[in-house]
């Protein structure tokens, strides 16, 4: 008896050593989970034109256009000490991120979004470092960063953008584009916009896109390539200057009918016009080298 | 007095953005492009300025009482309890700067200041020296920059926050990029030197400078943010 009652306890102590076995590292995993990013899902009804501003210091910020009138924001801070607050007042959204205490390092105040918004919201976010994404909202936005990438797709509004640092890429846009910064590159892919101001010192400018009759297209930089990739429909006024570096051009261009360009005596410049002239193309550097090449 | 030239219409230049419109400056504002440009940009700093005062929270007393020390140092300004002088009767060509100073909300300033700094110093070095040779040319772009480096640096200085106040990628890029626009500044300034009458390189020159100081505007708001 007793050696079954023995046998029956080492039977018991040997099944509790092999729950313990699966237990622990299965506790030690939840724990680990529960120590990660803490989610948190919030959601705002809203009318027609909402407007969503998101300040956060650092992070990836999603943001996608959806069908219903409805803001969702899930956002996920990096640490207990990181709050973020999102609160509505009246058609507006306002969501930051702020730190619980005084002791947060710099470096650990970020958190990462996702937010849905309806098509035709006005977005207005500032993200020093990290990335902003944006896809089919169809409202205005404005982003200002320090080191964060923007990338933005099927966006018709009216997009000003300014960086320091970070990389700003626009995948068919179609508003009034105006982008600004020292050291990012530009890439504007498939565009249908009418009006696009860029400016990068040291960044590069990729062009791929229509020009739009009436349109006004102004890229400028200080060194950096400058790339413009145009097909043979396009209609367009072409005036490119490099001071210091070199200006390389496939377009056949005939002397502008349009205005007279003054030539000016530094630099390599060329000005002309392709089919009807009827967009304005101007693209100028200090030392950088202007690429007006055919479109593949 | 007539307004005969660039720098007399820029005296009255307060006068005018108070709305005063003298006939002789008229005429002269209407065929001078460059001063067009300048009160343009007076306007455009000052609708700016209106709406980051509607808008944004109070600087940091640091960063202003700093910034108001270098004003009334220079004269730009006056102590509050100073009365208003008339502008004529002012020594400097600067001195309009004082009444539009004093309209400007407060939190604006800091920005503004820069700006306008940049602003002034190519506007006044400009139309006036146009129709002078390659000599006087480089001279009006060094009288006009010298004084702007060194409001610039000055800013810089008592402006960036310690490096422990910011985030270190933010910091980094900051730096990073301080330094691109100071080499981009220094080598418009060789170009500006070997070819004084090259507008282009005056005009990169400008926006060089101008691009330090919205940088310095920028790297000045995130110290505040932080403390």
């Amino acid at each position: 008896m007793s050696t079954g009652r023995l046998a029956y306890t080492q039977g018991t102590l040997g099944t509790r050593w092999k729950t313990a076995r699966l237990l622990v590292p299965g506790l030690l995993l939840c724990s680990a989970v529960s120590a990660g990013p803490i989610r948190h899902e919030q959601h705002f009804k809203v009318a027609a034109h909402p407007v969503i501003t998101i300040h956060n210091p650092e992070g990836l910020i999603t943001v996608k256009a959806w069908t219903k009138a409805e803001v969702m924001v899930i956002s996920m801070p990096a640490s207990t000490e990181v709050e973020v607050d999102a609160e509505q007042m009246g058609n507006r959204v306002d969501v930051s991120t702020r730190a619980l205490s005084d002791s947060v390092a710099p470096g650990d105040m970020r958190a990462d979004f996702q937010i849905n918004v309806p098509e035709d919201a006005e977005l207005q976010i500032h993200n020093d470092a990290g990335s902003v994404n944006v896809a089919n909202v169809l409202g205005d936005m404005n982003v200002e960063t320090v080191a964060a990438g923007v990338d933005l797709e099927d966006t018709p509004g009216y997009l000003t953008v300014k960086t320091v640092g970070g990389s700003f890429q626009c995948l068919r846009c179609s508003g009034r584009i105006e982008v600004s910064s020292i050291s990012g590159n530009f890439r504007l892919i498939d565009l249908k916009s009418a009006h696009v101001w860029a400016q990068t010192s040291t960044g590069n400018i990729l062009f791929n896109g229509a020009f739009l009759p009436n349109g006004t297209y102004s890229l400028k930089n200080y060194s950096g390539v400058i790339e413009v990739r145009f097909s043979p429909a396009d209609s367009f006024d072409m005036s490119a200057t490099s001071l210091k570096g070199k200006v390389i051009n496939e377009a056949k261009l005939t002397p502008s009918t349009h205005e007279h360009h003054f030539m000016p005596k530094w630099g390599n410049a060329l000005f002309g016009t392709f089919n009807q002239g009827r967009a304005k193309v101007e693209l100028t550097s200090f030392d950088g080298t202007i690429n007006i090449l055919k479109r593949d | 007095m007539a307004v005969n030239d660039c720098r007399d219409f820029q005296r009255r230049l307060e006068a005018w953005i108070e709305g005063e419109r003298a006939p002789d400056a008229l005429t002269h504002f209407r065929e001078c492009f460059d001063c067009r440009m300048v009160v343009e940009d007076m306007n455009a700093i000052q609708n700016e300025a209106r709406a980051w005062g509607d808008h944004e929270a109070e600087p940091n007393e640091r960063v202003w009482t700093s910034l108001r020390t270098q004003l009334e140092q220079e004269g730009l300004i006056r102590t509050a309890k100073a009365e208003r002088v008339s502008p004529a009767a002012l020594p400097s060509g600067e001195n309009w700067l004082s009444g539009f100073f004093a309209r400007i909300p407060r939190p604006a300033l800091a920005g503004a200041y820069l700006s306008i700094v940049v602003a002034l110093g190519f506007a006044l070095s400009g139309p006036a020296n146009k129709q002078t040779n390659e000599a006087q040319w480089l001279k009006g772009t060094q009288v006009a920059t010298s004084p702007l480096s060194a409001k610039l640096n000055s800013f810089e200085q008592n402006s960036i926050p310690s490096n422990r106040d910011l985030n270190p990628a933010v910091t980094a890029s900051l730096q990073q990029n301080l330094a691109i626009v100071d080499n981009y500044i220094s080598l418009c300034e060789k170009s500006v030197q070997e070819e004084p009458q090259n507008e282009v390189a005056r005009d990169y020159l400008y926006e060089a400078y101008q691009q330090k100081a919205d940088l310095l505007a920028q790297i000045g708001e995130r110290g505040e943010n932080v403390q």
